[in-house]
């Protein structure tokens, strides 16, 4: 039959003719066919991509190569070969095709398809959440969980194994809920009290009371928080290239623990780590939160030294956003927008235009330091319109420099080249000590300053020379001192009251720098016997101001050679610093400046080619911005001091619309930055503007928030509205994400094996009834306590089995995803090194506050060089728990990562658990471990001191929770007897009884 | 591999005996050093294993290896491109000719700088691609462009999706290994070789050839307890107590694979310490190879073309050794991250000043590494390839550096089935391709690599996040003129 309409659709490619149809109405193509070919084959097929040279895009394309042909045979079947790693068609959709061919396949000539999916809400994760799968009454006391579990063994014929021995138990759950082992102490009353109240179910207390005791330490926040932050891709440092640390970061970290151990309303959770400044104001938690959005890495050189004036900025800018948006979805809804960043997405019911819209909500946003306490909230703002009038003035002003600075290089590159040129092939004169005068320092550029001469007598002059001078205090190098505006007189009184005459007046705008070429001012044979230098407007040194000179000369009129009448001068100034050799009034007659190239004439040629760059800077100025930049130096100095005058206050780093600006690196002030549906995700191919909004992925979501369309919008509502989308109690996902996380975070394995997408390209729930029943509960509970979870998954049957393997069961069900046995773990990265800690008898429980460093910084000011092997593992700063490290993204700490740590450069649902040779050369060889394998020696002789037998049971109860067996015994001893303690407590850190959970 | 030496055949002889007393446990796949195409591969393949040369900070075309008469004839005229460019740090300078006078090598009188000049004996085998465009100008974005395809973090390197495609071809050594710069690492740090979301066993791993431990926590530290007799013993106890555990534990792969990791790591350590031992290696490789009389002690306070030349040098040995001993995917870094002093090739101030020595310290060695694997038989199946962020402007900034260009750059491949020759030319002042709607990526330069070992680049790919994710995304073309 296909081979018929392939023959059919030939016939058709081929002639292009319509042929005689069915006698049943054939399919409309607009209404029928269209929509299936734009949703299911135009993503691969459209006129861009033409995915195996296939292009479905109009009829001319479809038609042109006759491969149309074998369209029903490749789309239908039970495997059909399109579409690729899609859902298939469904048996409708490939009628409609087939019945369209055999209507002779018409498709108006100007009707061209796109890729255009179906929004279809049709998939496990976006249908309503079910209830009521279970009446409570007949559970008769029973864990409903186990209800659940147990319906699916039976189904699969499986008969799970007993529970595990109350040794192994109380270590499973001690590391589950706290990442700490049991001290032998609590194992041995454990096992007292599961022993005593054995029978009629009443071990059930025994586990109730732990749990209780578990759920109620604070190491349940440190725990838990650590698989939050996994997800939230925290870290410490900036990232990408410098890398700079983030010293503001961990109020973040404190938050995630704190609100794991408050047992915070999940819903508060979410809606403050989206928008807690917006909706709980006055509230420091608010602000602390919104470190989630901050979390990932931030492109500084992006940022900050290119800046959004560059297309580079305004790419760096919109990665930023997508990190965020990812981040936000990854973690909260378990889905993947970001996929619709160059398409609408292929799986899911996710359209670009959704997708922008998000970029809409986190327009105004960026990642910076601000406040969350220690300043009150009036001060605060009227802080933030300070620093934002402060910021704006800066902007116009480096705007205008920089458009100042931009022409004269442009104009000036090869006077520019040939002074380098020149500078390369002489070498310069030794600076001399004696730099010349230099003024008292003052703060204001407009205090008037002179500096002046007394010739002895009054002569005829034919010029004055003035002779800037040379210093590379603050890089300034040439012209250092050199007023911006000033005038020069000359007299024959002293005191300049009348008589004087100006010669040169450079007050009326301001001079470009003449760096060491020196200014001539011709005098015409003038007699005077003294000459003033006023400067009406001083040079800045480094946030202060000066003026300084090398030298004045006072050539003598009428003489053959010339003659410096000034070498004999008095100098008289309003003030000078006096300092050293350096710097003296008599400096400035004394014949010595800095040469900058010791040849004569290539030094003439420099002086001409530095004058010529200053003619070009000078004619490059306009009037109108000289004044612009006047009026702002004015307007910003009272308003700096003022801005002093406020605390600092604590600070986080978080998302943030106000901030203290730095190099191209600028707040909003809150306004959104336009955003545009960009074609292929390229930011050089805007198409329609978007406001924010959010993708419908349930029904009963209209996807632009009504009240924010329009050109702009103000922000915190929309990220207020995307927070209230969120924690709605019709979304689907964010209840399903969390309890399939919660179930991830104590049984081992998550029943949706994608915990980031529960999308179509992701994984379905092995149970789908207990997913919902846990989400329900936890959506119903108006408390949305997530510790309540926690308590029902580990007070459940199933959590208490043992791992313990079985032939048959695993013949039916390998992998264990129906729970016939409990899951063995390794440990965690940072639950080896804590545990390492902890029987070393180091760890120091000292819980939030600022982390600590296992690594030394060198290089710190430009780019920083984190050197793990310089650190001391000695040092007890760094005893605390794993989670209060200092984390570096670029450099991260290698035991850890050797270890499956989590890599902060992304969201990650699920630690990797390989074993490795590099694993194993890690925790046998690392500086750390044998570092504490020495105090857990120490530990052993100091508790045990008698025997070797008693210091191998100390070692194991404290290290694998149980004594040694008989065969193991032997082992441990004779090698402790050989070989010492801390060999025997290395041996005993690397046991598989040891880096394993069961 | 047809070009084993016979002491490695010995060797792989003697682990064999090693590991044969293992070979009755089951092992899961994270110990297998198979890839996941290993047995499956895509094509017949060409090359075996990859050498990457990087070259921190983007390294100047114009002034190494693509040659552009018109900057002579023009130099310091305005620059006029005949469209507004807009420059990471600058505005546009004038024409700026290289420091350095081109002349014609080879058979093919391919025309290459002063400052590479050692390369010129081999440049009939190089295959240039003078017309390669990045996305940014931003060096820490360009520099996972270039090792990850991706301009932002969170992506597996190509070293990494190799071992993962191929496993490696010894289970003593580490699949991905990185030879980073002697200064320290890159814009990035270890993100250039990160595995992301693939398993940990295919991160690159860090060898410091020359320094005092060059590879972490190889051996056991200075310590005032561990001696090589409780360090044996201590060993053999846990050998055998774990093993207690795993047979006590049925059902359960990993417990024996990790009784199997600790033997791993003995047969690595002694494999390791023998590829970094240079001392049998004759003199005349050495010096083919451009090392210092002095060694890794050279003076290097400032960047000079002797520290370059052995420092490069003993990188591109380290690495030969490497790849005999069946490592996969070598990436050897020339350059550190952005600092001041220049320690890298990022010559915004002065071409002349850091180019020369780091391009001849780099042409040296690479130079030896060629011949040396030709000899060998080795170059017929090991892929070289030179790559950088991006390259640097025609025109000058300040007056004796260059700007970024993203805009085109050079990159080169060599052996592996590579046909030398030029594919792809810049324009006339190497600042975009000289067709600009034919312009190659670094995608094409991986779906070729990638080719060359026998890999389809849109088949190798694993899903994360809800994407799957590939080295080239969603590009690429396999530059087919170019094989041979």
């Amino acid at each position: 039959m296909f081979k018929l309409q392939r023959l059919f659709l030939l016939c058709v490619a081929t002639f292009g003719s319509a042929m005689p149809g069915s006698l049943e109405a054939a399919p409309d193509f607009e209404k029928d066919v269209a929509p299936i070919l734009e949703a299911k084959c135009l993503f691969c097929h459209d006129a861009d991509t033409k995915k195996g040279k296939f292009d479905l895009s109009s009829r001319d394309a479809a038609f042109s190569h006759g491969s149309i042909g074998d369209l029903i045979g490749i789309v239908s079947g039970p495997e059909p070969q399109m579409p690729k790693k899609e859902v298939p068609l469904t048996e409708a959709q490939v009628k409609i095709l087939a019945d369209w061919i055999a209507a002779g396949a018409p498709w108006p000539a100007d009707r061209t398809l796109v890729y255009n999916p179906q929004r279809d809400l049709d998939w496990w994760s976006l249908r309503p959440i079910k209830e009521g799968m279970i009446d409570e009454s007949t559970l008769s006391g029973r864990n409903p969980v186990d209800y659940f579990i147990e319906q699916k063994l039976a189904e699969k014929g499986l008969k799970p194994v007993g529970e595990a021995e109350p040794a192994v138990l109380i270590r499973r759950l001690s590391y589950d809920l706290t990442g700490l082992p049991p001290t032998p102490d609590e194992v041995a009353a454990f096992e007292a009290e599961s022993i005593q109240n054995r029978g009629a179910g009443a071990a059930q207390s025994a586990i109730q009371n732990l749990t209780d005791r578990l759920l109620a330490s604070p190491a349940f926040g440190e725990k838990f928080a650590q698989h939050w932050l996994d997800l939230a891709r925290y870290a410490e440092t900036h990232g990408y290239d410098k890398d700079k640390p983030r010293n503001n970061a961990w109020p973040y970290r404190d938050y995630v623990i704190s609100s794991f151990n408050e047992d915070k309303s999940y819903a508060r959770f979410v809606q403050e780590q989206v928008a807690g400044d917006i909706l709980f104001p006055g509230d420091p938690e608010g602000v602390v939160a919104l470190g989630f959005l901050a979390a990932g890495p931030w492109d500084f050189i992006g940022h900050w030294e290119v800046g959004e004036g560059k297309l580079d900025g305004r790419i760096a800018k919109h990665l930023d956003r997508d990190e965020m948006i990812s981040a936000t979805f990854n973690a909260f809804q378990s889905s993947t927008v970001h996929c619709a960043q160059c398409h609408h997405h292929k799986f899911d019911p996710i359209r670009m235009e959704d997708y922008y819209r998000l970029h809409a909500v986190f327009a105004a946003v960026d990642r910076a330091d601000r406040v969350y306490a220690g300043l009150p909230p009036d001060r605060e703002r009227e802080r933030l319109e300070l620093t934002s009038r402060i910021n704006s003035l800066k902007n116009e002003k480096s705007k205008l420099e920089g458009d100042l600075k931009k022409l004269v290089a442009e104009k000036a590159s090869g006077v520019d080249r040939r002074i380098e040129e020149l500078k390369t092939q002489h070498g310069a004169d030794e600076l001399k000590p004696q730099y010349g005068f230099h003024s008292q320092i003052t703060k204001k550029n407009d205090e008037e300053k002179w500096v002046q001469l007394d010739l002895g007598q009054s002569a005829p002059v034919a010029e004055i020379r003035l002779r800037p001078a040379y210093d590379d205090f603050a890089g300034i190098g040439g012209g250092f001192g050199f007023p911006l505006r000033y005038r020069v007189e000359i007299s024959n009184e002293a005191e300049f009251k009348s008589g004087m005459v100006i010669v040169h007046d450079a007050t009326d705008r301001d001079q470009a720098n003449p760096r060491t070429a020196p200014i001539t001012i011709p005098t015409e044979g003038r007699a005077f016997r003294f000459v003033r230098l006023t400067a009406t407007k001083l040079a800045e040194r480094k946030d202060d101001y000066i003026l300084a000179l090398a030298e004045i000369e006072v050539i003598a009129a009428a003489e053959a050679e010339a003659v410096n009448l000034a070498k004999a001068a008095t100098v008289t100034s309003k003030d000078s610093i006096e300092s050293g050799d350096r710097w003296r009034k008599t400096n400035l007659v004394d014949g010595i400046y800095h040469r900058e190239l010791s040849d004569d004439k290539a030094l003439a040629e420099l002086h001409a080619l530095q004058g010529e760059r200053r003619a070009i800077e000078e004619s490059l100025r306009s009037p109108k911005s000289v004044a612009r930049l006047e009026a702002i130096g004015k307007e910003l100095a009272p308003l700096e001091e003022q801005l002093k005058t406020f605390p600092q206050g604590e600070l986080v780093y978080a998302a943030a619309t106000r901030f203290t600006q730095g190099g191209s690196f600028r707040p909003t002030d809150g306004k959104p930055r336009a955003i545009h549906v960009l074609h292929r995700g390229d930011l050089t191919a805007p198409g329609e503007a978007v406001s924010p909004g959010v993708p419908p992925l349930w029904s009963g979501i209209s996807e632009e928030f009504p009240e924010l369309a329009g050109e702009t919008w103000d922000e915190g509502t929309a990220r207020a509205a995307l927070a209230a989308y969120l924690v709605r109690d019709d979304n689907p996902l964010v209840w399903r994400s969390i309890a399939n996380r919660l179930w991830q975070w104590t049984f081992g394995a998550p029943l949706v094996g994608t915990p980031n997408d529960f999308g179509r390209g992701g994984m379905e729930p092995t149970h789908p009834e207990l997913l919902d029943y846990l989400a329900a509960t936890l959506r119903n509970d108006p408390d949305k306590s997530l510790k309540s979870i926690v308590r029902l998954l580990v007070t459940s049957e199933a959590y208490r089995r043992s791992v313990a393997h079985d032939e048959a069961n695993a013949a039916i069900d390998g992998g264990n995803t129906t729970l016939w046995r409990a899951n063995r773990r390794r440990l965690s990265a940072e639950e080896f090194r804590d545990s390492v800690l902890t029987v070393s008898g180091k760890l120091d429980r000292k819980v939030g506050g600022k982390p600590f460093q296992d690594f030394v910084i060198e290089k710190p000011e430009h780019s920083p060089h984190y050197q793990y092997h310089l650190h001391d593992p000695n040092d007890p700063a760094a005893h605390r728990r794993t989670i209060y490290r200092f984390v570096v993204r670029s450099q991260p700490q290698p035991m850890l990562t050797t270890l499956d740590c989590a890599d902060p450069s992304m969201s990650v649902p699920e630690r990797d658990e390989s074993t490795t040779a590099l694993q194993a050369l890690t925790q046998w060889n690392n500086r750390f471990v044998e570092a504490m394998a020495i105090h857990f020696a120490d530990r052993l002789r100091r508790e045990a001191p008698d025997t070797a037998e008693e210091k191998v049971d100390l070692a194991c109860r404290l290290a694998i929770g149980r004594l040694p067996t008989p065969e193991e015994r032997p082992v441990l001893v004779g090698h402790l007897k050989v070989h010492g303690e801390e060999s025997f407590a290395r041996v005993v850190m690397n046991l598989n009884a040891f880096v394993y959970v069961e | 591999m047809k070009t084993d030496s016979p002491t490695l055949s010995n060797r792989r002889q003697f682990l064999g005996t090693l590991a044969g007393s293992f070979s009755g446990l089951a092992l899961t796949d994270m110990l297998a050093r198979d890839g996941v195409l290993s047995g499956v591969l895509h094509a017949p393949p060409r090359a075996k294993r990859v050498i990457q040369l990087f070259m921190a900070g983007a390294a100047s075309h114009v002034d190494t290896f693509d040659h552009k008469p018109l900057l002579k004839q023009k130099d310091g005229d305005p620059w006029d491109p005949g469209e507004t460019v807009e420059l990471f740090q600058s505005t546009p300078g004038a024409c700026f000719n290289s420091p350095w006078a081109f002349k014609p090598y080879g058979k093919s009188g391919k025309m290459l700088s002063e400052v590479v000049a050692p390369l010129g004996e081999v440049v009939d085998d190089i295959a240039f691609v003078h017309n390669v465009v990045g996305k940014t100008g931003v060096h820490s974005q360009g520099t996972l462009l270039q090792s990850t395809g991706f301009t932002f973090p969170g992506f597996p390197s190509a070293g990494s999706w190799v071992s993962y495609a191929l496993g490696s071809e010894s289970e003593n050594l580490p699949s991905f290994v990185v030879l980073p710069d002697h200064r320290g690492l890159a814009s990035n740090g270890s993100k250039n070789w990160a595995n992301a979301f693939l398993p940990a066993r295919h991160q690159g791993t860090v060898i410091r050839p020359g320094s005092v431990t060059p590879i972490a926590d190889l051996v056991a530290p200075a310590s005032r307890f561990i001696n090589p007799q409780n360090d044996r013993a201590g060993l053999d106890a846990l050998s055998q107590l774990n093993s207690l555990h795993a047979l006590s534990h049925p059902g359960d792969d990993r417990l024996s694979a990790r009784v199997r990791s600790y033997e791993l790591a003995a047969a690595m350590q002694l494999s390791a310490t023998d590829a970094l031992d240079l001392s049998r290696e004759p003199d005349y490789i050495k010096t083919l190879y451009g090392l210092a009389p002095e060694g890794p002690g050279v003076d290097d306070t400032t960047i000079n073309e002797k520290a370059e030349s052995e420092f490069f040098g003993r990188k591109c040995l380290v690495a030969r050794r490497l790849l005999e001993r069946g490592v996969r995917f070598v990436q050897i870094w020339s350059g550190n991250d952005n600092g001041f002093p220049r320690r890298n090739w990022d010559s915004h101030e002065d071409i002349n000043r850091d180019h020369g020595p780091l391009a001849l310290g780099m042409a040296r060695g690479t130079s030896g590494l060629i011949k040396d694997l030709k000899q060998r038989g080795m170059l017929d199946d090991t892929i070289i390839l030179w790559t950088t962020e991006f390259g640097r402007m025609p025109c000058s900034q300040g007056s004796k550096g260059r700007d970024h260009n993203p805009f085109v750059f050079t990159n080169w491949l060599c052996g592996g089935g590579i046909k030398g020759g030029t594919y792809g030319e810049s324009d006339e002042w190497g600042f975009r391709p000289q067709d600009r709607a034919h312009s190659s990526s670094v995608y094409d330069i991986h779906a070729t690599v990638l080719h060359q070992l026998g890999i389809n680049h849109e088949r190798l790919s694993v899903r994360n996040n809800g994407i799957d994710r590939r080295l080239t995304d969603v590009h690429g073309h396999v530059l087919r003129d170019m094989i041979a």
